[in-house]
């Protein structure tokens, strides 16, 4: 949607590096932001590496039935989870741009980065 | 400063790109367990630019056989050198 | 999860839906507003127009995100549906004593919320 135009800031930065379907950490990740904010704080999350993949529109559930995670991801809003961080970097070396994913991102180019990370009082990386 | 862990080797796992990306001038970066892997001579120049802040486990490296390897750039400290880092640090961060 | 198992059963309308050993009901499908009534008479509560309006909310939002809402967002998304007077947690504290994220939800035929205490 837009790039960092706000310092970054919030009590808690949850890391997503890991793409959905293949292991539980997104899963996992998620859980863990929306527990934080059930508690009131403020949570917002960085979308790294494979972890970018989660925000591809589209997606469904697995050969067995599993469960994917797009739902989750459209519910943090109403856990006031509205600042979704990504690296610009990650989502074109895959190939994509924010027209195709679900929800509105701030974009993050390289050096900004670790202003993000700064701005948190808690990082937890999955 | 952040002080960033990262127990992943370079030659196995891409997760130490995202490290250096995340990583402020100030922030320091240690090496743990597989991690170790990265300070040796041949694998360090996936670390450039972290002259005085890239760390390695002196117990981990020992344990891999690695204590002579380990390049000069990088500075060797021990569980004590560890905790210390972690003292002076606003928090750490954990890459895996 | 279609993995919990019934340790009860409460019979409604001749049919006997199964519940789990926190009360909610195990299978989602085999909900009906009758379970409902059921389901809060043995807890001594009656239901109200305003205890229904939420219900509805509450399965129109694990419709559309999966997941029982645990109380913040429980609160968002009835003041999205039903305006900002009923949505606020006093009004859902009134109807629903004790949790209302938790009493809702087993009422609505929904799974326990995952995300709240």
């Amino acid at each position: 949607m837009s790039e960092v135009s706000e310092t970054p800031h919030g009590d808690l930065l949850v890391i997503l590096r890991h793409a959905p379907h293949g292991s539980l950490w997104l899963r996992e990740a998620l859980d863990l932001a929306l527990v934080g904010a059930a508690f009131g704080q403020s949570v917002s999350l960085l979308l790294m590496g494979d972890g970018v993949w989660a925000l591809l529109q589209g997606q469904g559930s697995g050969p067995l039935g599993q469960k994917g995670t797009q739902s989750t991801f459209e519910m943090l809003e109403m856990y006031d989870i509205e600042r979704l961080y990504i690296d610009i970097d990650a989502l074109e070396a895959r190939g994509l741009t924010r027209d195709d994913l679900l929800l509105p991102v701030i974009e993050v180019p390289a050096p900004a980065l670790s202003a993000v990370l700064a701005g948190h009082r808690q990082i937890v990386n999955f | 400063m952040l002080l960033h862990l990262l127990n992943r080797a370079p030659s196995s796992s891409p997760v130490h790109q995202d490290v250096l990306r995340a990583m402020g001038e100030e922030d320091g970066l240690m090496l743990i367990e597989d991690g170790v892997f990265g300070a040796v001579s041949a694998q360090v120049k996936h670390f450039p630019g972290l002259e005085g802040r890239l760390f390695a486990l002196r117990e981990d490296l020992e344990a891999r056989g690695l204590a002579g390897r380990c390049d000069a750039r990088v500075i060797i400290v021990d569980m004590d050198g560890f905790v210390a880092l972690t003292e002076d640090a606003q928090r750490t961060v954990s890459w895996f | 999860m279609a993995t919990t198992q019934a340790t009860r059963y409460i019979t409604v309308e001749g049919r006997d839906i199964g519940l789990d050993p926190e009360g909610f009901v195990v299978d989602l499908a085999a909900w009906t507003p009758a379970v409902a009534e059921a389901l809060a008479a043995e807890e001594g509560r009656e239901l109200t127009p305003e205890h229904w309006e939420v219900l509805e909310v509450l399965r129109a939002f694990y419709a559309r995100y999966e997941n029982a809402p645990a109380m913040r967002p429980l609160v968002k998304a009835v003041s999205q549906a039903l305006g900002p007077d009923k949505g606020r947690s006093l009004h859902l504290m009134r109807l629903f004593p004790d949790s209302p994220a938790k009493v809702g939800a087993r009422l609505a035929g929904l799974p326990k919320p995952t995300h709240c205490l």
